[in-house]
């Protein structure tokens, strides 16, 4: 009976624990893979940008690595799919828009590359806030005709519960991507130095 | 250790798998609304000259962008611009012409505190039941070749949740899971959209 009392004590501190990491979290997440948004491909096609390609995006100089690997929202993970690494995510997300409109060209002579240097998510209980900053440069056949820094964020009501506060939070973070993308497109300088 | 100790700690287990499988499986239905209802796309104004179009779709989330989302429901959209015929061809690439064909599905909470109700719920193992009510709302926007401003349609639609010992949703239909439930809604939330688009005279005259 004592053995009996033992192995079902253990039974249930095993159950105990399953159930608390499914309904606690502590996952480790792939973002899903960026698609086309109309806005930005009417904003590209809008703003009558010629052919060009995506070059390297990385993590700026000086900058902590783990800002390029991962954002954390309560004790979950998210990680790019693309090397875990978030300024290639950022990349990705451009070259999606840029493709969906017709202007992406690998071998085209005008290429912008990028670095990421700025990625927070923060969804505590009350106002959730994220935020994302990178630096785009343009170089058409080795000369720099374009160098800016530009950034955006978001702030949300963030639920007390994990199940509504992390998608929402995620959401939130992710779309930043597309916004920073659409902030560039916007620029008439940019426009200027990648105009058809 | 005393048996009725055993006795207990097998109760209280049993009590706590039962409110975990409650609250995790949600012994939740779904229910398609019935006041958005499929239009046959035979019902929908052919244009005399269908051209190619390129879609873009969008998932939203309270308004916000949803790429998990985005990415499963996006082969549906497609398809059903497809089945349309208002196009010669549906593409994600750029098309000869330049149209675009933006469809934007937001869904919006219809009904405050979710959890919790699903919570009491789970708590009194469905006695008391609740019903939460998500909307959606779908805008297609259509940019023609030499268009300066978009046609723009939008469709509302919902799906009813309920946990638990509650009624059944009135003029609502019954899905077998909730994947049926979302499939149904955006089928018929875009058939609407689309109708209303063939049914606009700048749709016909820029596609004739």
């Amino acid at each position: 009976m004592n053995k009996f009392a033992i192995s079902f004590r253990r039974i249930a501190a095993v159950l105990f624990c399953t159930a608390a990491m499914g309904l606690v979290g502590c996952a480790q997440v792939k973002l899903a893979e960026p698609v086309a948004s109309a806005d930005n491909i009417q904003k590209a096609k809008a703003g009558g940008i010629g052919p060009v390609s995506v070059g390297e995006f990385k993590l700026a100089e000086g900058k902590d690595r783990s800002l390029d690997l991962k954002v954390s929202i309560r004790s979950n993970t998210f990680f790019s799919p693309y090397d875990s690494s978030l300024s290639k995510y950022l990349a990705e997300s451009l070259k999606a828009d840029l493709s969906a409109a017709g202007v992406l060209e690998p071998g085209a002579s005008r290429s912008i590359r990028g670095e990421l240097t700025q990625s927070t998510v923060d969804a505590p209980m009350g106002r959730g806030t994220a935020s994302l900053a990178a630096r785009f440069i343009v170089e058409d056949q080795g000369r720099k005709t374009y160098d800016k820094e530009l950034s955006t964020k978001a702030d949300w009501e963030s639920s007390f519960v994990g199940a509504i506060a992390i998608p929402d939070a995620i959401n939130q973070y992710v779309a930043l991507y597309k916004k920073l993308v659409g902030e560039l497109l916007d620029d008439p300088n940019f426009r200027k130095a990648v105009a058809r | 250790m005393s048996h009725s100790f055993l006795e207990n700690l097998r109760r209280v287990s049993h009590v706590m798998c039962v409110a975990a499988a409650v609250v995790l499986t949600g012994c939740a239905s779904h229910y398609v609304d019935g006041a958005t209802r499929e239009i046959n796309a035979s019902e929908y104004r052919k244009p005399a000259t269908p051209k190619p179009v390129q879609v873009a779709f969008e998932f939203q989330t309270k308004g916000v962008a949803n790429a998990q989302a985005t990415k499963v429901l996006q082969p549906k959209v497609i398809e059903k611009v497809k089945a349309s015929g208002l196009f010669s061809s549906v593409e994600e690439k750029p098309v000869q012409g330049g149209a675009l064909l933006s469809v934007k599905l937001n869904n919006v909470p219809l009904t405050d505190d979710i959890f919790q109700k699903g919570f009491v719920t789970g708590l009194t193992f469905g006695l008391a039941g609740s019903q939460a009510s998500d909307g959606y709302i779908c805008t297609v926007s259509y940019l023609g070749e030499g268009q300066s401003s978009p046609i723009v349609k939008t469709a509302r639609h919902a799906i009813h949740t309920t946990m638990g010992a509650t009624a059944q949703p009135g003029n609502a239909r019954k899905a077998a899971s909730i994947e049926e439930a979302v499939f149904s809604m955006v089928s018929q939330i875009m058939s609407n959209a689309l109708n209303d688009l063939s049914k606009d005279p700048a749709f016909a005259a820029n596609n004739n």
